[in-house]
């Protein structure tokens, strides 16, 4: 449903941030986008959303295609329409409005009907935020502001939700709630998930295929058990070496790291 | 006491004439981020074309300001699409030079098609003089305080219950968030301008009505700058009530201290308030979760 070919992306045209990018997302697939601070990541996502020209940033080669459509062409709110919704990193809710105000800006294109019955339902998935719900969202806690950033995408409608690192920041058992939610609504309503993490254990978990990112370049990809079998991600991303010990990064030759991904 | 009581009501009448400007400037302030100098200027432009449309065609005054409405939708929206469109993604700065020219062509470009001698409006209301009390107001006076009544109710419930209002209030916290959305933010920015233009044409054509159509009309743009900054350039209804504060401050300071302070003590009452609360009385601070 989403295929990004070739994709490379500049900013300010003078950096690179994405170079040759190419993944893809089939129904009802959980994706996962692994790597380390300023691999890329969130780069992509936001190529994916159109929303790359407010940081002056642009997709200089390559293609995006949401089904058959070239996704370039379209804007921001077309990609919402065609059902792709972002939750952006970091949770950006609109600060000063109240939880309820945020959870109906994400049905800004859909009709009352809808975002009421919509709005029940993300109610029912997170009672906290019911709760809530008068409170100015600037206000809320690092967990309660994750699940409202979800809930908010979720009143969109989405047929593939992208997540940016959604775990960033919060306690583990707010975590497993979020994540609890997102297999969930993959696994009962069939959405496609795209999902950004660094927390690669976490994701590798409960995706279907992953993508790994360093330096702007997919330098591995494949269905999540062999990812998480590969030496190199168990070391480096799970924090494991062969026999399950940990190990010290002194003992590892520089050229070694830097090289990892080349064999 | 009546002098006083007097003093303070022409205030509260010149306030909301400032205070409808002001809650124009802040309308695109807060959702575009650009502060609009040709504000006074697209009024004066609006209150001219009315006053074209009445005098030709006699309009009775509730059709004249339905036209009014429509004339200010359309030059809200022209002004936004050739001038501010273009210079999307220019920083902030140039879009403010951009407004300055804007706002010397078209006083410029008013002398030219109209000349420069003053008219009185003749579409005024049917009435005559309004005494509550020790207080003497003209009809023209009261349809100015209860005009600004009608649009502080409105402006509020736009912001606050429409989908294009929330969608103003949204883009302005977050613009890319905004987008994430689905929100067009062009055209909220030219939402913006147009919901703008209206409200300080109406309060252009209720100022000619009350004095007369002159070429000087885009000096009350000027004056309502000071109201904008002390409730806050962010806050629509702030600016509102910031009007009335700076109308009642101009009027007492000249009744009782002196001719001329009038036009400078909205600026020094400006100095003091920005000097105790940098964002206005009513403005919004960052928030900040501790």
């Amino acid at each position: 449903m989403l295929t990004l070919t070739n994709v490379q992306i500049m900013y300010d045209r003078a950096i690179e941030a994405v170079r040759d990018v190419s993944l893809t997302v089939r129904p009802g697939q959980i994706v996962a986008l692994l790597g380390s601070n300023g691999a890329g990541k969130s780069t992509i996502l936001k190529s994916i959303s159109n929303v790359l020209y407010p940081e002056e940033g642009e997709v200089l080669h390559g293609e995006i295609r949401i089904g058959e459509e070239d996704a370039l062409a379209l804007s921001a709110d077309d990609i919402v329409r065609r059902g792709i919704v972002h939750v952006p990193e970091g949770r950006r809710l609109f600060p000063l409005m109240t939880v309820e105000e945020n959870l109906r800006m994400g049905g800004y294109l859909h009709g009352r009907a809808a975002v009421a019955e919509r709005l029940e339902r993300v109610y029912a998935l997170f009672p906290r935020l019911k709760e809530r719900r008068a409170y100015v969202a600037g206000y809320l806690s690092g967990g309660e502001q994750q699940m409202a950033a979800v809930g908010r995408a979720l009143i969109a409608g989405p047929k593939l939700l992208m997540l940016d690192e959604p775990s960033l920041g919060l306690a583990p058992q707010i975590i497993d709630t979020i994540f609890e939610t997102i297999v969930s609504l993959n696994r009962d309503e069939g959405m496609a998930i795209l999902l950004v993490e660094q927390n690669a254990a976490l994701a590798l978990k409960v995706a279907d295929y992953g993508y790994v990112v360093e330096n702007g370049r997919v330098v591995l990809d494949g269905p999540a058990e062999r990812i998480s079998q590969n030496e190199d991600v168990k070391e480096f991303y799970l924090g494991f070496t062969e026999g399950g010990a940990r190990k010290s990064f002194r003992d590892i030759k520089h050229y070694k790291r830097r090289k990892r991904w080349l064999s | 006491m009546d002098l006083f009581l007097n003093l303070v009501a022409s205030g509260l009448v010149i306030g909301s004439i400032y205070g409808l400007i002001a809650i124009s400037f802040a309308i695109i302030f807060k959702t575009t981020g650009v502060l609009n100098f040709a504000q006074g200027e697209v009024m004066m432009l609006i209150a001219y074309l009315s006053w074209s449309l009445g005098t030709s065609l006699a309009l009775p005054f509730v059709a004249l300001i339905v036209a009014s409405i429509v004339i200010s939708v359309a030059v809200g929206v022209l002004v936004e699409r050739i001038f501010i469109r273009p210079m999307i993604g220019q920083p902030v700065f140039a879009l403010v030079m951009v407004t300055i020219g804007l706002a010397v062509t078209l006083r410029s470009l008013t002398v030219l098609i109209w000349g420069p001698d003053a008219e009185p409006y003749a579409a005024s209301i049917a009435g005559g003089i309004v005494e509550i009390g020790p207080v003497v107001l003209f009809s023209e006076q009261v349809f100015a305080l209860a005009l600004f009544a009608v649009v502080m109710v409105l402006v509020f419930a736009f912001f606050r219950y429409t989908r294009i209002g929330n969608a103003m209030r949204a883009t302005a916290m977050d613009e890319t968030c905004a987008l994430l959305m689905g929100v067009d933010v062009r055209r909220i920015s030219s939402m913006a301008w147009a919901v703008s233009a209206v409200v300080s044409g109406l309060a252009g054509v209720s100022f000619a009505i009350m004095f007369s159509r002159a070429p000087d009309l885009w000096f009350q743009g000027l004056r309502s700058f000071p109201a904008a900054i002390l409730g806050g350039l962010d806050s629509p209804i702030g600016s509102g009530f910031g009007g009335l504060i700076i109308g009642v401050i101009g009027d007492l300071s000249e009744g009782y201290i002196g001719q001329g302070l009038k036009e400078i003590s909205g600026f020094v009452v400006i100095i003091i308030v920005l000097m105790l609360r940098p964002y206005g009385l009513f403005g919004e601070k960052e928030l900040e979760r501790v």
